[in-house]
C-alpha cells in the first residue's frame, strides 16, 4: 500500500469508527467488513456509500462486492478512480 | 363491556380535508403524491411525496399537533360528542412516529446558529407526548392520555389500545388515531436507507419503495352502550387486534412474513372469526419490495389465492404518513364499511395485473378505482421500524363475532432488571439502597447518570456488533430487559417466545440521536441523512432492538406520556396479559441523559425550578399467575389495580391535587382496597413546587404510610425513575430492600401535560 492509498486507507478508517461506532482498534486494513470480520450490515454499507461520496467524491453504487471486502479493496477502489481528486 | 363503536371520523391527506372528502377521492383513484414543497430536497434522488396542500399551521403551534387538532375537531363535530361534559371518562390516544419533527428542525436550526437563539418553548413542541397533550387540552378531555410511539404501526395500535382502555371499563370515550408531518427527518432518513421511490409508489406492483406523506386521521371510539344512550350516529364496530414482532431486523421485515402473518392471524383470533370471513383487508403496502414481498406472501399464506377478498394499499394515493398511516387507513376501512365500497390501490396498468396474476392468482388488489361489494368485516394492517406489527378488525354493527375477553387472570412482577445511577441489575442496586450508597453522578453536568458498559453487555450476552449500533437509551433498555428476564429465570425458546411481549415508557424517546441525525442534515443537506442513525431517532428502536436481542416476538407497543410513562407500563401490561395470548409482558421504563437531554432541560428551565435530572430503564417481568405457578417462579409483588386521570393544563405543566386523587382512588378501587391498606407509597416529587403541593394535598389520607421517594434516592430520571417507583415497591414487599410491615404499597407519577398515574401493588 502507497502512501497516497495508505492516507485514504487511514481516513476510512477514521470515518468508520466514528459513522459506525466501532472501535478504532477493530479496524486494520485486511479485516473483512462484512460477514465473520466486523459484522457490518446492509445499513452499514449505506453509511459506507454515502461516506465515500461525501469524503472522497467517489461512487459507489453499483459496485461489485469485492470493492467492500476490507478497507485496502475499498482505498485501492477510490484512489484510482477517475473522479477521486483527493480529499473533497 | 365487550362492544366498541366508532361514532366519529377526521381526515388531513394530502388527498383531502376532511373523511368524506378524502375518501371520494381515494375512490376515484386520485393521486396526492406531488414535488414536495415543505423539505429542501435538491440534491436528492427522490423529489415527491404527499402533503396535504392547503394547511397553514397556526402560528405557533407544531404540525403534527396541528394535523391532530384539526381531525380531531371534525371527528369530535362529527361524532357529535360533548367531550366537557364528561371529560373524566374521554381519552386521547394518538400514534406518531417522527412528532414535533418540524419543530425539532427548526430548533437545531436556530441552536446551531446560535445556541442561545434556540428556545425552551420549541422543546415543548418535540417530544411525541405533545401531540396527544395538545389535542386534550384544545378540547378538554381529562380521561386517560397516551401516545403510541410504534413508529409505522403506532396509528393502528392507538386505536386498538383506545377499544381496550374502553373494554377494561377506563373510559367511555377515546380520540384515538395519529398523526405525522411532512418532514425533513424522515424525508431525509428515508432518503439515506434508499426506501424512497423516485416514481408515485405502486405497491405490490412495481414499486420502488415508498412515498413519504403526512397527515391525520381521528376516530371516535366509543362503547356500545355509551353511544347508545346518547344517540350517537354507529359507522361500525371495533372487534379484536393483534399484535406481534419480528425479532428479526431493526429496519427490514423477516423476509418470511412470519410476523406480520402471526399479528393478521391474532386480530382474526381475538374477533373469534376466520379468515374467509373477512372482505377488505387494508394492507401496509408500503411499496418497498421488502415490505410488499413479505406482506404479500402472508396474505396468501392466511386469506389464499381465490380472490374472495379484496386488498388495497391507499398508500398508493396518500403516501405513507408514518405514524398517522393506521388511522388514515382506519378512516378509509370505516368509510367503505359503511358505503359498501373499497378504496383501490393505483398505479396498476394491464400488463401490471398480468404480472400480478402470475404472483398472486385471482388475488384482488382492487386496481385502480374503488370496488363496490359486500363489506361487512374489514382487516387493517400495519408494520413498522422494531420488527413491530399490528393488525385489528372493523366491522358492520351486529357483525357476528366471538371476542376474546377479560380472563380475569393475575398478575405478578416475577423479575426485575434495573440499569440506574444505582448500579446495574436488581442485586447491585437493592444493595447500594440498603448501603444508602451515593449515585454514580455525571462530572460535567453533576446529574446522575446510568453508565452500561462491555461488562454489562458481556453480562447478558449481547455481542459488540450489535450493541454498537446502539444509542444510550437502547443500550440500557437491551442491558435491563435481558438482566429482567434472566432475573425472572425465563428463557426465550422458539416455544415461548410468540408468548412474551414488551410495553415500553419514555418521556422523551432517542432525543440524542434526533438531534445527531438532525444536526447531519442541517450542516450537509436532506440528500446526505445517516443510514446509520435513522433507525435509532424512532421511539420504539429501544424496545424493538430489545427484541431482536432477547428474541421476544409476542405484544410490542412503546408509548409515550412523560415521566409517568414507565408506570403506565405497568398498568397497560397488566391489561394486555389478560386479555391476549401473552403470559409475559417486560414493562419497561427507559429515558437516557446524555448533553443534548442536558440541554433541552436547561431550556425549558428544568433545573431552575428544582428538578435534578438522571436517567435509566428499569424493566419489570410482568406474568400471568397460571404462567408463573407453571414455572415455579419466585414473585416480588402482585399488580393489582391502575388509575390515570389528568388536569386541563398546558402542555408542560403538571396537574392538581385532586386529579392525582381521583387517578388513586381509580387504582384504590380497581384494587379492592382503601387508603387505610397502603403501607407503602412510592412518591414522584421531583424538586418541582406545584408537583410537591399536588402530591402533599393527594395524600391527606396516607398518613400511616411509609414515603419512599426514588427520585431522592437517584434523580428524575422520568419514566425510569416512574417504573423504578413499582420495582422499588416490590423490592420492599418482597424484603429486599429496607424493612416494611406493608400488605400493600402504592405507587404514584406525574407528567408534563397533567397526567398522574397510580399503581397498586401487594405482597406476593
Amino acid at each position: 500500500m502507497d502512501e497516497k492509498q495508505k492516507a485514504v486507507a487511514d481516513e476510512i478508517i477514521d470515518y468508520l469508527a466514528k459513522s459506525l461506532r466501532l472501535p478504532k482498534e477493530n479496524i486494520t486494513y485486511d479485516i473483512a467488513l462484512f460477514g465473520d470480520g466486523l459484522g457490518l450490515d446492509s445499513v452499514d454499507s449505506l453509511e459506507i456509500i454515502a461516506g465515500m461520496d461525501q469524503l472522497f467524491g467517489v461512487t459507489l453504487i453499483g459496485v461489485n462486492d469485492g470493492v467492500f471486502a476490507n478497507v485496502g479493496t475499498l482505498s485501492k477502489y477510490i484512489i484510482e478512480h477517475p473522479d477521486y481528486k483527493g480529499r473533497k | 363491556m365487550e362492544r366498541i363503536v366508532i361514532t366519529g371520523l377526521g381526515l388531513t391527506c394530502a388527498i383531502g380535508g376532511s373523511a368524506d372528502e378524502c375518501f371520494d377521492n381515494a375512490l376515484a383513484g386520485v393521486v396526492g403524491i406531488k414535488e414536495v414543497v415543505s423539505v429542501e430536497h435538491e440534491k436528492c434522488y427522490a423529489h415527491i411525496g404527499a402533503e396535504y396542500p392547503e394547511f397553514v399551521t397556526p402560528k405557533g403551534e407544531d404540525r403534527a399537533s396541528a394535523l391532530a387538532i384539526k381531525a380531531a375537531d371534525e371527528a369530535i363535530k362529527d361524532a357529535k360528542l360533548d367531550v366537557a361534559k364528561e371529560a373524566d371518562r374521554v381519552g386521547v390516544i394518538l400514534g406518531s412516529c417522527v412528532g414535533g419533527a418540524v419543530t425539532i428542525e427548526k430548533f437545531y436550526r436556530d441552536y446551531t446558529a446560535d445556541p442561545a437563539k434556540a428556545s425552551g418553548e420549541d422543546v415543548l413542541k418535540m417530544p411525541i407526548s405533545a401531540i396527544a397533550n395538545n389535542v386534550a387540552h384544545r378540547f378538554g378531555a381529562c380521561g386517560v392520555i397516551d401516545n403510541v410511539a410504534n413508529a409505522c404501526a403506532a396509528g393502528t395500535m392507538s386505536v386498538a389500545m383506545a377499544a381496550d382502555l374502553i373494554r377494561s371499563g377506563k373510559a367511555d370515550a377515546v380520540i384515538a388515531g395519529g398523526s405525522d408531518p411532512m418532514s425533513s427527518l424522515a424525508y431525509s432518513g428515508f432518503h439515506a436507507l434508499h426506501a424512497l421511490d423516485d416514481e408515485p409508489c405502486r405497491p405490490f406492483n412495481r414499486s420502488k419503495g415508498i412515498a413519504l406523506g403526512e397527515g391525520a386521521g381521528i376516530l371516535i371510539v366509543e362503547g356500545y352502550e355509551h353511544a347508545k344512550k346518547r344517540g350517537a350516529k354507529i359507522y361500525c364496530e371495533i372487534l379484536g387486534s393483534g399484535v406481534s414482532c419480528d425479532a428479526h431486523h431493526i429496519t427490514a421485515p423477516s423476509p418470511t412474513g412470519e410476523g406480520m402473518q402471526s399479528a393478521m392471524e391474532r386480530s382474526l383470533e381475538h374477533s373469534g372469526i376466520a379468515a374467509s370471513d373477512v372482505d377488505y383487508i387494508n394492507a401496509h403496502g408500503t411499496g418497498t419490495p421488502l415490505n410488499d414481498s413479505s406482506e404479500l406472501g402472508a396474505m396468501l399464506r392466511v386469506f389464499g389465492t381465490d380472490g374472495k377478498v379484496s386488498a388495497s394499499s391507499t398508500k398508493s394515493m396518500v403516501g405513507h404518513c408514518l405514524g398517522a398511516a393506521g388511522s388514515v387507513e382506519a378512516v378509509f376501512c370505516v368509510k367503505a364499511i359503511e358505503r359498501g365500497i373499497v378504496p383501490p390501490t393505483v398505479g396498476y396498468t394491464e400488463e401490471d395485473e398480468a404480472a400480478m396474476r402470475e404472483k398472486a392468482g385471482e388475488f384482488d388488489f382492487v386496481p385502480n378505482k374503488g370496488k363496490a361489494r359486500k363489506v361487512e368485516y374489514v382487516q387493517s394492517n400495519n408494520y413498522a421500524f422494531g420488527g413491530n406489527n399490528a393488525s385489528i378488525i372493523y366491522a358492520k354493527e351486529d357483525a357476528p363475532r366471538k371476542l376474546t375477553g377479560d380472563d380475569g387472570e393475575r398478575v405478578f412482577i416475577t423479575g426485575i432488571g434495573v440499569v440506574s445511577p444505582m448500579g446495574n441489575t436488581v442485586s447491585a442496586y437493592a444493595e447500594n439502597v440498603n448501603a444508602k450508597a451515593a449515585p454514580s453522578i455525571c462530572e460535567k453536568c453533576g446529574d446522575a447518570v446510568s453508565t452500561v458498559g462491555a461488562d454489562d453487555f458481556a453480562g447478558v450476552g449481547i455481542k459488540l456488533n450489535f450493541y454498537r449500533k446502539l444509542d444510550k437509551l437502547s443500550q440500557m433498555t437491551c442491558v435491563s430487559g435481558k438482566l429482567a428476564l434472566a432475573d425472572a429465570g425465563i428463557e426465550v425458546t422458539e416455544e415461548n417466545a410468540t408468548k412474551i411481549g414488551i410495553i415500553a415508557g419514555t418521556s422523551d424517546g432517542p432525543q440524542t440521536d434526533i438531534a445527531n441525525f438532525q444536526k447531519g442534515i442541517i450542516a450537509n443537506g436532506t440528500q446526505s441523512g445517516s443510514a446509520f442513525l435513522f433507525p435509532n431517532t424512532v421511539y420504539n428502536a429501544a424496545p424493538g432492538y430489545l427484541s431482536i436481542s432477547a428474541g421476544v416476538k409476542g405484544y410490542n407497543v412503546t408509548c409515550s406520556n412523560g415521566a409517568a410513562s414507565g408506570l403506565a407500563a405497568v398498568g397497560y401490561s397488566s391489561r394486555v396479559l389478560r386479555t391476549t395470548q401473552n403470559d409475559v409482558i417486560l414493562a419497561v421504563g427507559a429515558d437516557e441523559d446524555s448533553d443534548t437531554v442536558h440541554m433541552l432541560y436547561e431550556k425549558l428551565g428544568a433545573f431552575d425550578a428544582g428538578m435534578k435530572l438522571s436517567d435509566g430503564a428499569i424493566t419489570l417481568v410482568l406474568e400471568k399467575e397460571s404462567s408463573a405457578n407453571k414455572r415455579g417462579a419466585k414473585k416480588y409483588a402482585e399488580v393489582l389495580g391502575s388509575g390515570s386521570a389528568r388536569s386541563d393544563v398546558e402542555f408542560g405543566k403538571f396537574g392538581d391535587g385532586e386529579t392525582l386523587k381521583k387517578a388513586i382512588g381509580i387504582a384504590l378501587e380497581e384494587s379492592g382496597v382503601t387508603a387505610e391498606d397502603i403501607g407503602l407509597v412510592m412518591t414522584c416529587s421531583n424538586g418541582v413546587k406545584s408537583l410537591a403541593k399536588a402530591e402533599s394535598e393527594a395524600l391527606i389520607g396516607f398518613e400511616g404510610a411509609e414515603k419512599v421517594s426514588v427520585k431522592d434516592i437517584c434523580g428524575e430520571g422520568r419514566a425510569a425513575s416512574s417504573a423504578l417507583e413499582a420495582a422499588h415497591a416490590a423490592l420492599m414487599l418482597s424484603g429486599k430492600v429496607g424493612k416494611t410491615a406493608a400488605t400493600y404499597a402504592l405507587a404514584i407519577s406525574a407528567s408534563a401535560g397533567g397526567t398522574f398515574n397510580a399503581v397498586v401493588l401487594k405482597k406476593a
